[in-house]
């Protein structure tokens, strides 16, 4: 039985080759993918676990600007009995004109906050790229990753920074791995300098304050959070908490694999309707043997055993081989990882699971095939042997006649004709390429959105062509009036509207007062766009984030308590709005600041002359101010996730097209071998091949057209649909995709017709043979 | 008469496990514009390759084949194509319908191909044709619907539809039972009286007595050729068949 069994095998695959390869490869890339990406998972677990242990991360960070009594936070925390350990430590803000990294030019143009440190001495430790402590001699510095990637730097590059009377010039020894500023969302990026460097750089900057802390227990992070808020302990400037350190280290990569996972089912489920065509194909070819077979009396049980280990023999092999070759690329899957997180110990699960999920690819062709195997048991011993084929057209021909069409061109009635009556054969090919449509469309279309100026309203800002960011200092009320009545008098300013940003005790679901930064001002003038409701008008009224509405389960028009000049206030919800930024917890009201427990300063502008030269002369006129076009905050800030959003167009373009081009082909080249007699006939009487070429180019191009248009509409709908799902868990529960007429609608689908002819015309190469010796032959 | 078609020295091998076989030897033929020629011999003798080759659709190794005043030979695959189609027609002895067409669809294809006439007129003419050929009542019909005689009648239809000059005919009545076959052959024969040359392949005699030459085929070239008058009346069939088949036996058939 085995030997018969591995006969038949043996033959099946020499004979359909280029069909069972192309399944084979599907299968197996499938396997690869799955268990690369869900490797990468768990790389990206164990390397974020080994970092956060390596590092000790801390578990509450409160920045925090101006004045600072030490003593009271040694004194508060000692008492509390779940604190672990607390820190305090000194980073130093310096300007991006003053930095030169390894060159000539300045960092003027960044948006990132670049800060200088000590290492520290309890925990949240520097990490170099082995996961070890951090040590600078005098001279030297260690420079975050992200320079490293971005500026492509190596050890022994140098570095310097002007001061206004002396230069100081530093040697890199060392790369930081930074717990907590590692990932390149988060814009604000640590150097490590040697204890006698920092005093002397102190002068050069504005310090800021990092008050850490180490809890005995991280169930109780949310009750230390509220505790210390409530406290008059310093508090200006944002929060961070360990969960958030957690989820900006793992969003990027985390997406990544998602993303690879995703595509391996994509993969998987053209492996299988490849398959499914492969089988009919076969049945379809072997009908008279099977029924031969029947009539002798074997039964089907056992005719359908020979079909399926056949099946079962690629599945295995197959997915056998994408796993092998998923260890193979495995260094390349992690690369990132590797770089921004490091490496953890290796694990018996790291082998494991990637092989179970191998595995699972495998069972679902298995299964697969076995359902459609099911088919057996309809052939008929006497009609099969009779018949000869099932023939093929699944709707009676005769109300789609070529007689009746008065003015199409006879060889595309033909094609469209055959795609109508024919459809179920066409399926795998409709399918592939609404698929493929919508591969390419989605990452397009978000791309797109990402770099589209209105994204800024994603992250809980209105539309403005300046944003002036006020630092913490001495008399900063003082310099905030200043700054308004500078732009009060400029002529070219069109409008403005100050925030400022400060606490407020908010009383949650549970009846709990917490802690909750809420951005004051008038939110009329630079209008949000909201998923629901609108801007925050009167002193009663609040805007909540969305993530922040979902924490305490309101809707718009609800109410909730808030203390405003320690009188419990009720504020009526008015809209909600998504915000990325700040965890994507925020709240905006239209009350009175509270410039006591004011955290942050900003201010949004219009202006009518020419942005730059602008925020030239306000950088001039002002001191210790951020200026920033929100353009290019943005393009900084993104930076890293659109170059890899980019990366992900653009590979999954290629992978598309090469996968439309692989299935056209075969698709062509099987359907020509069924219609081998059929072509042969046409030819002898004198159709030509132009003509039976455009029948066939016609039929392809048909299916592709359905296939882009329902793409299209699927990547619109639900593709919309996905990334908004993903992407509400970091705020934005509401992505409207803006879509380039031109690249979505134009050159995606003109490229995709143009493969597809190409690959038509060349898969019907092998027509220009036939002869009427091929008339009789099925 | 005129010759409507002609080959001269025409040879054709084959590549076969690396040995060359030799199918058609120098053959030389003229094709009398009007005639209803017929070919025999026994199997393996080369008839239907001579058919696909003065044809076009099989391409010749050596020799030349005139056709209308134009040399096939110097013809490249497109133009060969337009010559079968307007020019030339074909019925098969497998009948060779296409299997998604219906029997209408079938039969107007050609003609719709070529693209020189208005459809209308087209399909007026497939519905007279079809009437000639007794098989009007299958205009809806499914080539799966009919029978092995109506379909090789309506494989005529097709190959008559463009009005061709000649029509070749490999095998016409092969797979048909007697009566389908007579069937067929009355209507080839009021074909050729209306005009049409025919230059039919057969191994049958009774089929080859409806012709008026017939030529005999051993190995590769014509070694005997028989004359027979026009065909005129069903009546006088038997003796014909019976005087070419004294000749046949002669010939060693």
């Amino acid at each position: 039985m085995i030997l018969v069994i591995y006969k038949i095998i043996k033959n099946d695959l020499l004979k359909k080759k280029v069909i069972m390869t192309a399944v084979f490869i599907f299968i197996m890339l499938s396997a690869l993918l799955i268990a690369g990406g869900s490797r990468m998972l768990i790389d990206l677990n164990n390397s974020i676990n080994s970092l956060f242990d390596k590092s000790s991360a801390a578990h509450f960070i409160q920045s925090h600007t101006g004045e600072l009594n030490e003593e009271e936070i040694l004194n508060w925390s000692r008492e509390k009995e779940s604190v672990k350990k607390h820190q305090i430590s000194e980073m130093i803000s310096i300007d991006g004109s003053k930095i030169f990294i390894n060159g000539e030019k300045s960092e003027s143009d960044t948006v990132m906050d670049l800060n200088f440190v000590k290492q520290n001495q309890d925990f949240d430790y520097m990490l170099n790229l082995n996961n070890q402590k951090i040590k600078v001699n005098k001279g030297e510095i260690a420079v975050p990753i992200y320079y490293l990637q971005r500026l492509d730097l190596n050890l022994g590059d140098s570095m310097k920074i002007e001061g206004d009377k002396k230069q100081f010039n530093f040697k890199i020894t060392s790369f930081v791995r930074d717990v907590q500023m590692n990932p390149s969302i988060i814009s604000s990026k640590r150097f490590v300098v040697n204890a006698d460097d920092f005093e002397k750089l102190s002068p050069l900057g504005e310090s800021e304050y990092q008050i850490a802390f180490q809890l005995n227990d991280l169930n109780q992070l949310q009750q230390f959070r509220d505790e210390y808020s409530r406290t008059e302990l310093p508090q200006k400037g944002p929060t961070i908490d360990y969960q958030l350190l957690k989820m900006a280290n793992a969003v990027t990569d985390g997406l990544i694999a998602a993303v690879i996972i995703l595509i391996s089912l994509l993969l998987n489920l053209i492996a299988l309707l490849c398959l499914r065509f492969i089988i009919l194909l076969t049945l379809e070819e072997d009908y008279r043997e099977i029924g031969v077979m029947k009539a002798i009396g074997i039964k089907s049980k056992k005719i359908k055993k020979i079909y399926f280990y056949k099946y079962l023999f690629i599945a295995l092999t197959a997915s056998l081989m994408g796993y092998i070759f998923s260890i193979a690329l495995n260094k390349l899957f992690a690369k990132n990882i590797a770089l921004y997180i490091g490496k953890a110990p290796e694990s018996l699960i790291q082998v494991l699971i990637p092989f179970l999920a191998a595995l699972i690819v495998a069972l679902f062709v298995i299964i697969f095939s076995l359902i459609v195997l099911r088919r057996f048991k309809k052939i008929s011993a006497v009609e099969a042997i009779r018949m000869g084929s099932r023939g093929d057209l699944n709707i009676n021909s005769s109300s789609f006649s070529l007689f009746k069409s008065k003015y199409l061109n006879s060889s595309i009635f033909l094609g469209l004709r055959d795609v109508i009556l024919r459809y179920k054969l066409y399926a795998v090919l409709f399918i592939v390429f609404i698929l493929s449509t919508f591969i390419i469309i989605v990452p397009v279309n978000f791309l797109n959105t990402i770099q589209s100026a209105d994204f800024i309203s994603y992250m809980g800002v209105g539309k403005s062509d300046i944003i002036i960011d006020i630092r913490q200092s001495k008399n900063i009320e003082q310099r905030f009036k200043e700054i308004i009545n500078y732009l009060e008098d400029d002529a070219e300013v069109e409008k403005f509207s100050p925030y400022i940003t400060s606490q407020y005790e908010i009383i949650n679901q549970d009846g709990e007062a917490e802690n909750l930064m809420v951005e004051t001002g008038d939110f009329s003038i630079f209008q949000l766009d909201y998923l629901e409701g609108g801007a925050p008008l009167l002193e009663n009224e609040i805007a909540l984030s969305y993530l922040l509405a979902e924490q305490f389960n309101k809707k718009v028009g609800e109410e909730m308590e808030m203390i405003i000049k320690g009188r419990p206030q009720r504020m009526l919800i008015t809209g909600i709005y998504q915000d990325i930024t700040d965890g994507g917890k925020t709240a905006k009201a239209n009350i009175e600041a509270d410039f006591s427990s004011a955290a942050w300063y900003t201010i949004n502008l219009d202006i009518s002359g020419n942005r730059a030269e602008k925020i030239a002369e306000y950088k001039q006129n002002f001191e210790d101010v951020k200026i920033t076009d929100p353009d290019e905050y943005f393009q900084q800030t993104f930076k890293n996730t659109i170059d890899q959003l980019e990366l992900l167009t653009f590979s999954s373009l290629v992978i598309v097209i090469l996968i439309t081009v692989l299935i056209t082909s075969l698709f062509i080249k099987t359907l020509t071998a069924k219609d081998k007699s059929q072509i042969a006939v046409k030819k002898a009487i004198g159709i030509s091949l132009k003509n039976i070429k455009l029948e066939y180019i016609t039929k392809a191009l048909f299916v592709l057209n359905l296939g882009i248009i329902l793409g299209t509409i699927t990547a619109n709908t639900l593709g919309e649909k996905i990334v908004s799902a993903a992407l509400s868990i970091v705020g934005a529960a509401e992505i409207n995709f803006k879509i380039s007429v031109f690249q979505s609608y134009i050159i995606i689908p003109l490229l995709l017709i143009l493969f597809v002819s190409l690959t038509v015309l060349w898969s019907l190469k092998s027509i220009n043979d036939l002869s009427i010796a091929d008339i009789n032959v099925e | 008469m005129e010759n409507i078609l002609e080959a001269k020295n025409l040879s054709k091998t084959y590549l076969l496990n690396r040995r060359q076989h030799h199918i058609l030897k120098n053959l030389n033929l003229k094709v009398k514009k009007g005639e209803f020629l017929a070919v025999m011999g026994p199997s393996g003798s080369g008839k239907s390759t001579l058919l696909y080759n003065i044809s076009g659709m099989d391409k010749m190794t050596a020799g030349e084949v005139v056709f209308a005043n134009e040399k096939l030979s110097q013809l490249n695959e497109d133009q060969l194509s337009a010559i079968r189609l307007k020019k030339m027609g074909f019925v098969f002895q497998q009948i060779n319908l296409l299997k998604n067409l219906g029997i209408m669809d079938n039969i107007i294809i050609s003609a719709f191909m070529a693209g020189d006439e208005k459809r209308d007129e087209i399909s007026k003419r497939a519905h007279e044709l079809m009437k000639k050929t007794g098989i009007i009542e299958l205009t809806e019909n499914e080539i799966t619907q009919v029978s092995g005689g109506q379909l090789q009648r309506a494989a005529i239809c097709r190959a008559l539809i463009n009005q061709p000059q000649i029509l070749f005919a490999d095998e016409p009545t092969g797979a048909l039972n007697s009566s389908a076959a007579e069937d067929v052959m009355s209507v080839l024969q009021k074909i050729n009286q209306e005009g049409t040359t025919i230059m039919m392949v057969t191994h049958d005699v009774k089929v080859a007595a409806h012709s008026e030459r017939i030529l005999y085929m051993i190995d590769g070239n014509i070694e005997g050729e028989y004359n027979l008058d026009k065909f005129k009346e069903n009546s006088e069939l038997k003796e014909r068949e019976s005087s070419l088949s004294r000749w046949l036996l002669n010939m060693g058939f």
